[in-house]
């Protein structure tokens, strides 16, 4: 035994070794040469980098966002191994729900500040509930009567459901980008630090994702649904024969997923101050990319992943052009995929054979 | 040793719908002959009962080019079980490839002068290049059934859902290029027109006949069934062969296809550049028939759109994906926009029912897949497997335990 | 070589260790087959069999070790190009592709003997055409040696009893004139009449047919009355090997199998019987 390992220890020769390198620290050096790339760019022709900071800002706030939105993904693919399609344009219906929402109560720009508050908790609250019911629906009518049936088939009830979904949003607010009030100043300077603005936009995009990436971890890790959660997505006949209700625990995944999304929904709306219905279709893809990037089904993953794809897109927009960052972003998802299909916190898994 | 038919076995998965429902009748042999010889009759036919220059023969023609795409797409997701989601980028590609050797697109070559092969007309005298629509088929062919290949390829080693993902990335790649291709110079020309598209685009000019026009489109018709034809043909052949035991042999389960020795990455490369292939002839043909090549052409809806055909119609059934097809584009095409595009009106609701074609694709994929996911003419095997299933058989589980332990 | 390729054994692995993650599924197995012979690979569940098998057939790469067919080295090759060789196998949970007939699953079963490509199969030449045909023809002579009812090959798959769907399957791997067969637990969820059946067909391959056949099995009545020799694994490792009554006696097999207090139970009442 031990002389076969020497022959495998001899046989380590070096393009093993780079493979090695490349297929642990591959796609850490791919995220890493835009930053870098313009990081050296900015020193040479401004001698400072606060152009690159502000990028790495706005993508960071940006990035909660389509963070809050991956999770909805690794949630539901970790359990069903569905890509749930829709989660985009449930996103997009959470942020249509909010805007419509304000002027329902009455939230203008001149509203004061502990009515403002108020106002938009009662918005994130209703946004959530309208994603989370809403996503919980989409299960029940679309994907359970397919369960044990091939892999495929809920996959395309996803995408027939996304436009249905994109349709209500056309029908909801019409075909075009539609301003919204700008309750919070979005654009508006809070503090300025070391030539990095930070917005109103970007710390109301902090302040909900942290809590409820924070609320969403213990959930998981601390509570009965949330064990049974994890246990369903290791082996759901197990799960079922232990007792766990795997219905309802779909459901509650569904449900939880949805309310990031109208969560994200919302703040996305305020922090654009603009809605359209063809947003969630982009966002969904990113935000998959997103989930893919960390490792499907983990959700610390899924956030880092959503940060780095909102640092990624940002840097593109200032420095490409935004007509190139959807490609440029589906150009990352395709090459994690085929390279690095389990991600950056993603484990390999043994093949059924 | 006679079947035990308590034992547990495998049920392999079949596509089936959650209740059972009455037999389909099954034809003989010599009917269903009968049946698609009087269809293709009438097909054939059907032009000189319409007004050479209306809506309807327009659809029509439509309808068939739709029909070859789908028949492509059926070869990658019905046939091999691939999930392409990205399909339009072969649209896309063929017709770029009319627009580039069919229009005056590339004003400046030889000059000004212009280069032309084997064209009549005014095609002839215009600058530009200018190849005959044959050719410029040919050169549809090669270029998508490489780049189906080149698309193909990355996602071999994939799962199911992670190829639906990678090639609907694919598409929009393709169609984001399109859209922004105008910023993209290089020896003289750009890339694509971007959303102002490509126009005029040649009309179609085949030997021994004058050159197309717009106001007679029986023409047109008529190339387009004689495509669908050698479509039809191409795919029942390949179907009843082994290339095509191998495809299916792969979609019902990889690892016991390649253990008997078909090699998964030649087979479906196959299937995604023989599928590629008719997107590129319907593309190049759709290039002269719509008379533009423009970006907004490619969008992802269009990838749904035909993917809603091949399964209303039915995944890997030939007929049921050419009645998807003819179905789907009559209701956009005509249904929706002509006939009950005033029904929210009159009902009292503000809006157009074009606007909400797509919702109504969605809803269809969705119903489908619930209801009667096998479509509306399943294929024969699933047929077969509907009649003869013996339901109280199949008792899913995977691992048989053994009978005697030591 | 050549002589080694025509006289040596048909198989050789050696020291083939394969690891998922941290946990190591086979662990330095050296192992061979001979030719025109029937050997087994036994263990309790989880002891590394089907990796095994699946590496020998390419479906997974070793981390470690040689696999030489033939006398060519097979290590880490593409599961086709394996079958082509010469390697054939059935499946534990029985694989055969659900929607397609009996005789289409033995069609399959052919693809490498065949050569028909895209346009030969578009234009229908006649070349195509013969092929076509003969794979037919042998396909359903196959099924007939199997013993499938003729009024069976034109059945689906999935509608086939269990039994005939285990007779498919062999049929489907010995389409390609393997020259090794490797059959994964093929008397699961048979009865005695069925198993002692299958054993003389086995019987039958290697002394008709001239193939080798490598055995994963549970039913100890098979093994010990069919193989001439017996390899054991448990957690991964080879504990034992040998002939049949060799491998029964052996007390880390008993113990593998039964656990050790039991071992050591049924050992002291052999010594007191």
């Amino acid at each position: 035994m031990a002389s076969a390992s020497l022959t495998g220890a001899r046989a380590a020769a070096p393009a093993r070794v780079v493979r090695a390198f490349l297929d642990k620290y591959g796609l850490i050096c791919l995220l890493l040469v835009m930053p870098v790339a313009f990081g050296i760019h900015d020193l040479r022709t401004e001698g400072d980098l606060s152009r690159l900071g502000n990028n790495l800002l706005d993508g960071l706030s940006n990035g909660s966002i389509w963070a809050l939105v991956a999770i909805g993904y690794t949630l539901v693919y970790g359990i069903v191994e569905l890509i749930n399609f829709a989660h985009g344009d449930v996103f997009m219906i959470g942020s249509f729900t909010a805007a419509g929402f304000f002027g329902t109560i009455g939230l203008t720009a001149a509203t004061g500040v502990p009515g403002l508050i108020a106002g938009l908790l009662l918005t994130l609250l209703v946004a959530m509930l309208a994603s989370g019911s809403l996503n919980l629906m989409i299960e029940r009518v679309a994907y359970r009567p397919l369960r044990g049936a091939p892999r495929l088939a809920p996959l395309v009830a996803a995408v027939g459901f996304s436009f249905i979904l994109q349709n209500v949003g056309l029908l909801w607010r019409g075909g075009s980008q539609q301003g919204i009030v700008d309750l919070i100043n979005s654009q508006k300077e809070l503090v300025m630090i070391a030539g990095v603005s930070v917005t109103h936009g970007d710390t109301l995009a902090i302040a909900v994702t942290i809590p409820l990436v924070l609320a969403m971890t213990l959930f998981i890790s601390r509570t009965r649904l949330g064990k049974a959660m994890r246990a369903t997505a290791q082996d759901p006949d197990a799960a079922r024969l232990m007792g766990i209700n795997v219905d309802t625990t779909i459901s509650a995944t569904f449900l939880i997923g949805g309310m990031l999304a109208g969560a994200a929904g919302l703040t996305y709306a305020l922090y654009q101050t603009t809605v359209w219905y063809f947003q969630g279709f982009t966002a969904g893809l990113i935000a998959f990319t997103a989930a893919v990037m960390g490792g499907i089904g983990n959700i610390r993953g899924a956030v880092l992943g959503g940060l780095i794809i909102g640092v990624i897109q940002q840097i593109s927009d200032n420095r490409i052009g935004s007509q190139w960052t959807p490609a440029i972003v589906f150009a990352f998802l395709v090459l994690i995929m085929v390279f690095k299909p389990s991600g950056l916190l993603g484990e390999e898994t043994r093949e059924a054979g | 040793m006679t079947g035990d038919a308590a034992a547990p076995r495998r049920a392999p998965a079949p596509v089936r719908g959650p209740r059972t429902r009455p037999r389909a009748p099954k034809l003989p042999r010599r009917a269903r002959v009968g049946l698609a010889a009087a269809a293709l009759l009438g097909g054939a036919i059907l032009p000189l009962f319409l007004a050479s220059g209306g809506g309807l023969i327009e659809d029509a023609t439509l309808a068939l080019a739709y029909v070859v795409m789908a028949l492509g797409l059926n070869i990658i997701v019905g046939f091999a079980g691939l999930l392409d989601l990205g399909y339009v980028a072969f649209f896309a590609i063929g017709a770029y490839t009319m627009g580039y050797f069919g229009s005056l697109f590339h004003i400046n070559v030889n000059g000004g002068e212009g280069i032309h092969v084997l064209v009549s007309g005014v095609a002839a005298e215009l600058p530009g290049i200018h190849l005959n629509f044959l050719l410029i088929v040919v050169l549809a062919i090669i270029a998508t059934t490489i780049a189906g290949m080149l698309i193909g390829l990355p996602t071999l080693r994939l799962r199911g859902d992670y190829i639906a993902i990678v090639t609907l990335a694919f598409g929009e790649i393709v169609g984001r290029i399109a859209i922004n291709g105008d910023e993209i110079t290089g020896f003289g020309t750009k890339l694509t027109n971007g959303r102002q598209g490509i126009t005029p685009v040649d009309k179609i000019d085949l030997p021994f006949l004058d050159p197309f026009t717009a106001l007679n489109l029986r023409p047109w018709y008529w190339v387009a069934f004689v495509m669908v034809l050698l479509v039809l043909f191409v795919n029942f052949r390949l179907r009843d062969s082994r290339l095509g035991r191998a495809w299916i042999a792969l979609r019902e389960d990889e690892v016991a296809a390649v253990s008997m020795g078909v090699p998964a990455v030649k087979t479906k490369l196959l299937a995604y550049g023989t599928g590629a292939a008719f997107g590129g002839i319907s593309g190049a043909f759709l290039g002269s028939y719509l008379n533009t090549v423009n970006a907004d052409q490619f969008q992802f809806s269009f990838s749904i759109f035909i993917l809603a055909m091949v399964i209303l119609g039915g995944l890997g059934s030939i007929w049921g994906v050419v009645v998807g097809a003819i179905a789907l584009s009559f209701i956009n095409n005509y249904l929706i926009p002509d006939v009950l595009n005033n029904v929210p009106a009159r009902i009292g609701l503000d809006f157009d029912l074009t606007q909400l074609s797509f919702g109504i694709f969605g809803f269809l994929l969705v119903i489908m897949m619930v209801l009667r996911p096998e479509g509306l003419i399943p294929e024969r095997r699933r047929q077969l497997e509907l009649q003869e299933g013996i339901e109280d058989l199949a008792v899913d589980g995977d691992d048989v335990q053994p009978a005697v332990r030591p | 070589m050549s002589e080694a390729t025509s006289n040596g054994p048909l198989l050789v692995a050696s020291g083939v260790t394969k690891q998922f993650g941290g946990l190591t599924a086979v662990d330095d197995v050296s192992f061979a087959i001979p030719r025109n012979a029937i050997v087994s690979l036994i263990g309790p569940n989880g002891a590394g069999k089907t990796t095994f098998f699946n590496i020998l057939t390419g479906l997974y790469k070793p981390t470690l070790g040689r696999v030489s067919f033939d006398g060519r080295d097979i290590t880490g090759g593409r599961p086709d190009k394996i079958m082509a060789l010469g390697v054939a196998r059935t499946f534990q949970n029985i694989r055969l592709f659900g929607t397609m007939t009996a005789l289409e699953n033995v069609m399959v079963g052919q693809h490498t003997r065949m050569k028909a490509g895209l346009f030969g199969s578009i234009l229908r030449l006649p070349r195509v055409r013969r092929e076509e045909r003969h794979v037919r023809d042998k396909a359903a002579e196959l099924l007939s040696f199997v013993g499938l009812r003729p009024a069976l090959h034109d059945q689906l798959a999935t509608n086939l009893s269990y039994g005939d769907q285990r007779r498919v399957e062999i049929a489907r791997a010995l389409a390609s004139d393997p020259k090794l067969l490797l059959l994964d637990e093929p008397t699961a969820g048979m009865n005695p009449q069925e198993s002692g059946d299958l054993t003389r067909f086995m019987e039958r391959l290697r002394d008709e047919l001239g193939l080798s056949i490598l055995l994963i099995e549970h039913d100890m009545k098979v093994v010990m009355g069919v193989s001439e020799h017996v390899t054991v694994l448990d957690h991964g490792e080879k504990i034992s090997e040998g002939d049949a009554l060799t491998v029964r006696t052996d007390p880390q097999v008993v113990e593998a199998y039964l656990g050790k207090q039991e071992a050591e139970r049924q050992r002291t009442e052999d010594g007191v019987g």
